[in-house]
């Protein structure tokens, strides 16, 4: 790891996590991650993240899926070319349904398309650095730093009121 | 209620609330003109138009605040109080109805036809005794609803007034238990949700379905209250926003809030326009004629198809693409247009619901100057009644309100 240290600072409550954010943005440090037991709005908005793009995917499909949805459903009707009921062969009013249908599930289908490419999605290693306790009561903050940095670091971790775990 | 008659009298003091005080009276003077001239049928059609719309709005608002409740929502926050303010539009919702009776000869086509069989539920009397009972029970149940809410509410320590008493009493007789306060208040609103179903439903086929006695479709009702709810929705985000504009932070209303209530709208507009398609498929489907001609009537023949796909554009498929995006609907500015550019677009749909029926012969769409002043009286009486509400519990509007919903 080119000699950067990963240490990790792990606090209970989430008010000390958003001002330990705060304070690391101004420091030195490297920050690198947070991991968090429960979705929580403070550090999503202390993180101020760039926007997520997976919606973008989502929309695309959700065209795609209404276009697909309708030329199925004519592709179908015109190659049987049955009039039913005096209704014309193509007609726009009931394809709607089908041409809904697959707004939804092309919509999901892409959705999903973008949480895989946009989240590092399949992820089988596992985390290098992690902690168990941030699947239970900690908020983990995760960030790097040169080895002489190493005291400060863990000091500044302390200082916030968490406890300090150092990787290897 | 019979303080609310006074209305009209006490507007707020700032002068922007004369504005609406001359709307009211440009509106009531374009309407008596309007029925003294040759043709008072289109003065008639304004008021029933108008009439329908407006009270439509207070209703569908009011169910906002019940709803929340209903589902124990925390997210609406404030939006919920200041939802509660457009029940002020109840009373004068309820004499606008009676008046309504004065205008019969001209509102219902069907008053010399031949019925069919029909005349046992289409007569005067009938029709008139059981929507004036019906609005009776759902603005007493709303009042009830609200009498219990605004105990929650309102503070001992502002200025005191003779609802404010009444207010203060119930808050003492219920032991000063909000637990207790919130009880009462499920109860009646789950009464006035199913009450505003029925009404509404009730509303909807007596004075709209029925223009065209000879028409039925079944799902009219649900129409009809689907859209009440949708056009509430968007009366309310315009006045939050307006709140939050004034106001500022001191309103409690957060970016946030305006985003979440985007999205309640977002998904109202799309399930107004399902109950449109459910109902446009299954005519489509039966292709009866008794069924069929209604449709055809206002969506392929001059002059009313090009009225009906512009509404279908300006109340579905443009506010469907603008809502997509988050940025929109936290801007209160934004929100204000869209909405209003909404609610004046069913403005034009209750006028393609009644207007071909009252009409026969036109050839031509024809919207005069009059119809214009009309609403805009109607919505004076709408803005002069809810401020005159918020002007006597100023707590709705304010942060603190947020924290007792």
């Amino acid at each position: 790891m080119q000699g950067k240290k990963y240490i990790m600072g792990l606090f209970k409550d989430e008010d000390q996590v958003v001002s330990t954010l705060a304070a690391l943005k101004e420091s030195a440090y490297k920050f690198k991650r947070v991991h968090s037991p429960i979705p929580s709005h403070k550090i999503m908005a202390a993180l101020d993240l760039k926007k997520s793009k997976v919606g973008w995917f989502t929309l695309v499909g959700g065209i795609l899926g209404l276009i697909s949805g309708f030329a199925l459903a004519i592709f179908c009707a015109v190659q049987w070319n049955l009039i039913v009921s005096g209704k014309p062969v193509i007609s726009l009013i009931p394809f709607f349904i089908v041409g809904f249908e697959f707004t939804i599930l092309f919509a999901v289908f892409g959705n999903v398309i973008g949480l895989l490419t946009q989240t590092r999605l399949p992820n089988y290693k596992g985390m290098k650095y992690y902690d168990p306790r941030c699947s239970g009561e900690h908020f983990g903050v995760l960030a790097a730093c040169d080895p002489t940095q190493q005291d400060g670091l863990k000091e500044f971790f302390q200082q916030n009121g968490g406890e300090v775990k150092v990787f290897d | 209620m019979t303080s609310n008659e006074t209305n009209t009298e006490k507007p707020n003091k700032s002068p922007v609330g004369w504005v609406f005080v001359v709307l009211i009276i440009i509106g009531l003077a374009a309407f008596i003109y309007g029925i003294l001239s040759p043709h008072p049928e289109k003065a008639w059609q304004a008021y029933l138009i108008n009439f329908l719309l407006w009270s439509a709005i207070a209703q569908g608002a009011v169910l906002f605040s019940a709803v929340m409740h209903m589902t124990k929502a925390r997210w609406s926050g404030p939006l919920s109080a200041l939802s509660e303010s457009f029940a002020a539009f109840f009373p004068l919702s309820f004499v606008l109805f009676l008046l309504l009776f004065l205008g019969r000869s001209h509102i219902f086509p069907w008053l010399h036809a031949d019925l069919h069989g029909k005349e046992v539920w289409l007569n005067i009397p009938f029709l008139f005794t059981r929507d004036c009972i019906g609005l009776l029970v759902l603005y007493a149940i709303g009042f009830a609803y609200l009498y219990n809410a605004l105990q929650l509410r309102s503070s001992a320590n502002q200025a005191q007034g003779a609802f404010r008493k009444m207010i203060r009493k119930g808050w003492i007789r219920n032991n000063r238990n909000p637990e207790q306060v919130k009880k009462k208040m499920t109860i009646w609103a789950g009464l006035y949700i199913l009450a505003f179903t029925l009404v509404l439903s009730l509303i909807g086929y007596d004075l709209v379905m029925s223009m065209d006695p000879h028409w039925v479709s079944t799902l009219f009702g649900g129409y009809t209250f689907v859209k009440a709810f949708y056009v509430g929705l968007g009366a309310l985000i315009i006045l939050a926003a307006v709140t939050r504009i004034k106001k500022g932070k001191a309103s409690g209303l957060e970016p946030s809030h305006f985003h979440d209530i985007g999205k309640l709208f977002f998904a109202f507009c799309l399930l107004w326009a399902d109950f449109f398609y459910v109902q446009l498929t299954v005519i489509w489907y039966g292709n009866i004629p008794e069924e069929t001609h209604y449709v055809i009537e206002r969506t392929l023949m001059v002059p009313w198809n090009t009225l009906a796909w512009t509404i279908f554009g300006i109340c579905f498929i443009i506010p469907f693409v603008i809502l997509l995006n988050k940025r929109v609907k936290s801007a209160p500015v934004f929100m204000v247009i869209l909405c209003s550019a909404i609610i004046i677009g069913f403005w034009f749909e209750h006028l393609l619901l009644l207007a071909p029926a009252l009409s026969h012969e036109v050839t031509t769409l024809s919207v005069s100057l009059s119809d214009g002043l009309i609403s805009l009286g109607f919505l004076g009486l709408m803005v002069v009644a809810v401020s005159y509400f918020l002007n006597r519990f100023p707590e709705l509007t304010d942060i603190k309100a947020g924290e007792a919903a």
